[in-house]
């Protein structure tokens, strides 16, 4: 690992983020207006049910914003040397793939923090919740939604060099997909049974079981935890073979020089 | 007696089949030279001969069936970072992010080849292109001469012992082919590096290399200096031809 190589692709983003007004608006617009919208439903629907509703909503809402953007980040910055033409420059360098998705990572990882602090401050002030009650079992969730973010964003970026340019949208597609059986917003208990057993299976449906747990009961659930880094640990694992199997196929068919 | 050239590339019996199984189209078909210090090869052949596949071979991007690549004595495989950080690329098939200026963008590279005194080695390389004035400028607002002037100096950024270059001047005017030929003549003797050159304009090529391989159908079909080959294929000639040799050879 050499850290000048990795500098080098943050310091691509940085000065992307500069002259690129929308690097800086999905980083900041996107999670003002889904927390607007969230907040105002969940201030009515709170009103009409119970108070503990906008706390689950927003929380909720919160933690998937972390998953999401992280997860989206990741693929979209690949795609930006694909569309731009400067990935064989890049590829072509003595900076080896690891260090290419740990500079992805950092520029995501930054982001997100201005995200979160952004949003949280929003929800404090505007609907009154605030994200810190969830306590040092915040830093918990966010391990877990982070590393889960990551093996899902890596497989994505091997799709991309699987299928090229056309997969590219999938890139904001992929995490939707899972959103339902997530259980982001509604415990899991809620969904059918098939559905619900397709969610155990999932890390951050544990994450969003164990948010509600603490909002509720003030009780953070290892046994939730737990099972959410075993199952991220295994993801995680696949997702890494999965790329790497990936690379070598598309190095043997020439699919990758077609990223051009 | 003379010392032996140091040789920084070899290639040997190199194989790229594509399709199915690798049982496919045959790119490149067991090809094998070397390129010494200071050597310019140039690459000749027309479309789909297999040029680039063996460039990108030579990058790792694309992964050999059968044979052997050794950079500076090693295998490219084990010694990867290694062995890129005395190689560089330019084609005009790509291009440096379009939305980062002139100088971004090189600084961005100059760190991913770890170069040292980065704001010196960049000045330096600007101001023999020619393009210092635009070191403020948005890529997106470049001409095209003046965009690939700046994939030379990427290039050159880690003064390279081996340069590849794949048609790095397609579809430049006569004035800004001329300009560049020059100067990638001026940086390699001043830093004695080797170069692959490929590119379709025969002139460049005369222009450029000490020695030529042309390649058909994933095969080497004829090698050697620009006017020995003009003589091999033709007979008789006095100077260079090459596009004439070109034309005899894609035909026959």
């Amino acid at each position: 690992m050499n850290p000048r190589r990795i500098h080098a692709i943050v310091l691509r983003h940085y000065f992307l983020s500069i002259h690129q007004m929308e690097r800086f608006f999905d980083a900041f617009l996107y999670p003002v207006l889904v927390l607007l919208l969230w907040g105002f439903l969940s201030t009515y629907i709170g009103s009409i049910k119970s108070s503990g509703l906008i706390a689950f909503l927003l929380g909720g809402l919160i933690l998937w914003v972390i998953f999401e953007r992280v997860n989206t980040d990741l693929g979209l910055s690949f795609m930006y040397d694909v569309w731009e033409r400067n990935i064989i420059n890049v590829l072509s360098s003595p900076i080896t793939f690891v260090e290419f998705i740990a500079g992805l990572v950092i520029v995501g990882l930054s982001k997100i923090v201005f995200s979160f602090i952004l949003m949280a401050v929003m929800a404090s002030i505007f609907y009154n919740f605030h994200i810190t009650t969830l306590g040092f079992s915040l830093a918990l969730f966010a391990i877990n939604l982070i590393i889960f973010a990551w093996s899902f964003g890596i497989f994505n970026l091997a799709l991309i060099f699987r299928f090229g340019h056309s997969i590219g949208p999938i890139t904001w597609i992929l995490p939707f997909l899972l959103q339902p059986f997530s259980a982001v917003f509604y415990p899991i208990t809620v969904l059918p049974e098939f559905f619900q057993r397709v969610a155990w299976f999932l890390p951050i449906s544990h994450v969003f079981e164990g948010m509600r747990g603490v909002l509720s009961s003030h009780e953070f659930d290892y046994n939730q935890f737990f099972v959410a880094l075993i199952l991220n640990l295994i993801y995680f694992g696949v997702s890494i073979a999965f790329f790497y199997l990936t690379l070598v196929g598309v190095k043997k068919s020439g699919r990758l020089v077609k990223l051009i | 007696m003379a010392k032996k050239a140091e040789v920084v590339l070899e290639v040997e019996n190199l194989t790229k089949r594509f399709g199915p199984l690798g049982s496919g189209f045959v790119a490149v078909d067991n090809i094998s030279f070397n390129v010494a210090r200071g050597q310019v090869l140039g690459f000749l052949g027309p479309n789909g001969a297999g040029k680039s596949t063996t460039i990108f071979c030579i990058l790792g991007l694309i992964e050999k069936d059968s044979g052997q690549i050794k950079i500076f004595g090693k295998e490219f495989s084990q010694h990867r970072s290694q062995i890129l950080q005395d190689i560089n690329y330019a084609s005009n098939e790509t291009q440096l992010p379009w939305n980062l200026t002139v100088w971004e963008n090189l600084l961005v590279f100059a760190h991913l080849y770890n170069i040292n005194n980065v704001r010196k080695r960049i000045t330096e390389l600007l101001d023999v292109f020619e393009i210092s004035d635009l070191k403020r400028d948005m890529v997106r607002d470049l001409s095209t001469g003046q965009r690939a002037r700046l994939s030379l100096v990427k290039a050159f950024l880690n003064k390279p012992k081996l340069l590849l270059l794949d048609e790095p001047m397609a579809s430049m005017d006569p004035d800004v082919v001329d300009k560049g030929i020059n100067l990638i003549k001026r940086l390699q003797k001043e830093e004695q590096m080797s170069i692959v050159y490929t590119s379709h304009n025969m002139w460049e090529i005369e222009e450029i290399a000490n020695d030529i391989i042309f390649i058909n159908h994933g095969k080497i079909v004829a090698k050697g200096s620009p006017i020995d080959l003009t003589k091999k294929v033709l007979g008789g000639a006095k100077e260079p031809n090459l596009r004439e040799v070109f034309i005899h050879i894609t035909r026959s």
